[in-house]
């Protein structure tokens, strides 16, 4: 090929790809004046509450762009468009767990309409260093015990951990059912299994129990409070549930909620516990043998506690400091819509069992439905002992630590659960101090 | 320059730069973040020297738990995987009626996506729904609860690995056999040497280089597994089944630290080029030998 043929063919490749890529960047910014991208994980509350959104956008011709994401790699994917800045998402998903790390990347949403009818209590985590709010609630996550209501009678609910053994145990004898408890044990599962009987039994992960004040907590070293007679009595409790009382399945320790759902809607458990947003799912006939069978009751308590407690957090929405003002306004007028439609919230929790984030109209929707009416006694009308989870960044390390801890105790001699709670006091301190 | 070295550099040039933009940059970028102060949700990024591999060198679960889970799966998976290929390979090599259904058949394992397959391993050793269950307890045995044991769990791994990987070696196996020369079978046929005999003087040897390949190939491969592990345990349970890259990724992306996360990606990458350096040689040797 002669030079001036080869470098002209160059030239040529050059513009073209130029020619490409500013044509692209100017039709891409025409399109993304009047479109809101939502960064999300597939589940049917959040899409619920994208419809609620989808409603304002096609009223106000705005193109409403979802872009699922799966669980297991939401967190670590957005926190990296978020610190680079990226403006790949004008609105996403936000949840208490890592409602801290993201504090400083966020827009703020004091000023979203309809956030003053927000719960209060849920929204701790999502505080930023002005004490300025970096959510917009979508719905609430509360951790609910569901019961079987064909085979258990409201009055035969159990009330306390030993009857939990009893009316399982009767249960499984009258043949009625394979198991009696069933929850997701394994990481990042382990809310439905060892922590809500760590509440219910009035203890907590670290020491002073149930602060949630990081200042405090570093204060007091991020002591571990694992060997704590009250925490050893519940991992005991777990190993008897799965070992002596065979009440849970021998495989619970691996347990995620999927595996755990899948028993319970297969009818095969009479008692699980897992988050209220799953109420829609074990209603769904075409997923689940036990529809219109499922009853929600206060959590059992342990014999440390005398009134039963609660978990009630939240589910977010929040906005990227990287997103443009013209987009960050659209999408605040947009979630103010999402805060404002209460016709919409409603349609959302008979969907899908997501509580609405207007408080207000909970009192109406209890007094019309009895299965909120239910989860309103079983949940709201309790009073949380603390928060389900700790807010400082290195609490995954720790929640890490603290589930290995367990399940090793768990699949190890009862006799030997002590040693191993004490084994990990060090490992827990250690993730909690970044060390 | 002449016209054949431009024509050569520019046929070259795409593949050099998709190998630079996506191999070398990420390895350099991920190299310079293990020495600084590089959290995913607050990089900081002032410099940190050798403290994140310090971290790593001396966390006695990846010395105690880590590197040996990683060795023992990277020696089995291999063992057992070079085993059955080698045997699927031979018994392709002999022409029968309905061999090419056969060789589509054993080939199924390398179409599914890792994933995809470690999913349906799961359920399948499920204590509750699994057909494995199901299985032992028509045969009167009582069902094992699968996923909760070290060992157990470590099995069912192991057992997915090689059946996804065990064609791989049977395809590569298979074409080495293929291209031996005859010469020498024939002579052993005129010998009346048995199977066995032949098989362990003529096969065998004349195989090793490209069993060599193999080896040395999946071994690097085995080191650095993932999804499958991800996927059926978790790398648990505790951390009894946690393997090299489940650590790192578990420092980068579920603690959030990509400074330490990278940090023992690089030791895993020293540590296999040099296994990988070691190994080649060993095995060559035992080629020249053999020869």
């Amino acid at each position: 090929m002669p030079e001036r043929q080869f470098r002209s063919s160059i030239r040529l490749c050059v513009a073209i790809a130029l020619g490409l890529v500013l044509s692209t960047g100017i039709f891409s910014a025409q399109a993304q004046d009047r479109e809101l991208k939502v960064g999300y994980m597939k589940n049917p509350i959040q899409d619920a509450s994208l419809d609620i959104m989808e409603k304002w956008a096609k009223a106000n011709g705005v193109k409403l762009t979802r872009v699922p994401m799966a669980y297991s790699v939401f967190m670590e994917k957005v926190t990296t468009t978020l610190t680079t800045g990226n403006d790949q998402f004008d609105v996403i998903w936000h949840n208490d767990d890592w409602g801290q790390l993201w504090k400083k990347w966020l827009e703020t949403t004091d000023d979203v309409r309809g956030i003053d009818n927000a719960d209060q209590w849920p929204l701790l985590a999502f505080w930023d260093d002005e004490k300025k709010l970096t959510v917009v609630p979508m719905a609430h996550t509360v951790g609910t015990f569901f019961y079987r209501t064909d085979l258990v009678k409201p009055e035969e609910v159990p009330t306390t951990f030993a009857q939990l053994v009893s009316v399982s145990q009767r249960l499984q004898k009258e043949g009625k059912i394979k198991w009696g408890y069933v929850g997701g044990m394994n990481m990042n599962n382990t809310w439905f299994s060892l922590w809500w009987t760590m509440w219910a039994n009035n203890c907590d992960i670290l020491k002073p129990l149930f602060e949630r004040d990081n200042a405090k907590l570093a204060a007091a070293k991020f002591e571990p409070a694992v060997t704590a007679p009250c925490h050893r009595e519940i991992v005991e409790f777990w190993w008897d549930a799965i070992n002596t009382h065979k009440i849970s399945p021998p495989g619970m320790t691996a347990y995620g909620r999927n595996e755990a759902n899948a028993i319970f809607m297969a009818g095969e458990a009479a008692f699980t516990l897992v988050d209220s947003t799953h109420f829609g799912e074990f209603n769904d006939p075409k997923r689940s043998k036990i529809v219109g069978k499922i009853g929600m009751a206060p959590f059992p308590v342990g014999p440390r506690a005398q009134k039963p407690t609660s978990w009630n957090e939240i589910w977010g929405w929040a906005i990227p400091k990287g997103v443009p003002a013209e987009r960050k306004k659209l999408a605040k007028e947009m979630l103010s819509a999402m805060m404002s439609d209460e016709a919409g919230q409603i349609e959302m929790w008979k969907k899908t069992g997501g509580p609405p984030p207007n408080v207000k109209l909970w009192p109406k929707l209890a007094a019309d439905d009895k299965d909120f009416a239910a989860l309103k006694h079983a949940v709201f009308d309790q009073t949380p002992i603390t928060h389900s989870a700790y807010y400082f960044a290195e609490w995954p390390a720790v929640h890490k630590a603290y589930s290995d801890m367990a399940i090793a105790a768990l699949s190890g001699k009862r006799e030997d659960i002590p040693k191993v709670l004490a084994e990990h006091v060090e490992r827990i301190q250690r993730a909690a101090t970044g060390n | 320059m002449n016209e054949k070295t431009r024509f050569m550099l520019a046929l070259i040039t795409p593949a050099a730069l998709v190998l630079m933009l996506f191999q070398i940059v990420p390895i350099l970028t991920g190299a310079n973040v293990s020495f600084r102060d590089w959290t995913l949700h607050d990089p900081k990024r002032t410099w940190v020297g050798l403290a994140n591999y310090v971290h790593v060198l001396r966390d006695v679960e990846f010395l105690e738990i880590v590197l040996p889970n990683t060795f023992g799966f990277m020696f089995a998976t291999v063992a057992l995987s070079l085993l059955l290929g080698l045997m699927i390979a031979l018994m392709l090599n002999k022409r029968f009626p309905g061999r090419w259904l056969v060789q589509s058949f054993v080939l199924l394992p390398l179409m599914v996506a890792p994933v995809i397959a470690a999913i349906m391993i799961r359920w399948m050793f499920n204590d509750q729904f699994g057909v494995v269950n199901a299985a032992l307890e028509g045969l009167g045995l009582a069902p094992i609860s699968w996923l909760t044991q070290r060992w157990t769990t470590f099995l069912v791994i192991l057992l997915t690995d090689v059946w996804l990987w065990t064609p791989w070696f049977g395809l590569i196996l298979l074409a080495g056999l293929q291209s031996l020369p005859r010469e020498p079978f024939e002579a052993a046929r005129i010998d009346a040497a048995s199977a066995w005999r032949t098989f362990r003087y003529i096969t065998l040897p004349m195989l090793r280089p490209v069993m060599v390949v193999c080896i040395v190939i999946r071994a690097i491969d085995a080191f650095r597994t993932f999804d499958i592990v991800w996927t059926i345990s978790g790398g648990g349970p505790a951390r009894a089944t946690e393997v090299f890259s489940i650590y790192a990724y578990v420092e980068s992306f579920q603690f959030l630290n990509l400074a330490r996360g990278s940090a023992a990606a690089v030791i895993g990458a020293i540590i296999i080029v040099i296994f990988a350096l070691l190994l080649y040689r060993i095995l060559n040797r035992f080629v020249e030998v053999s020869k």
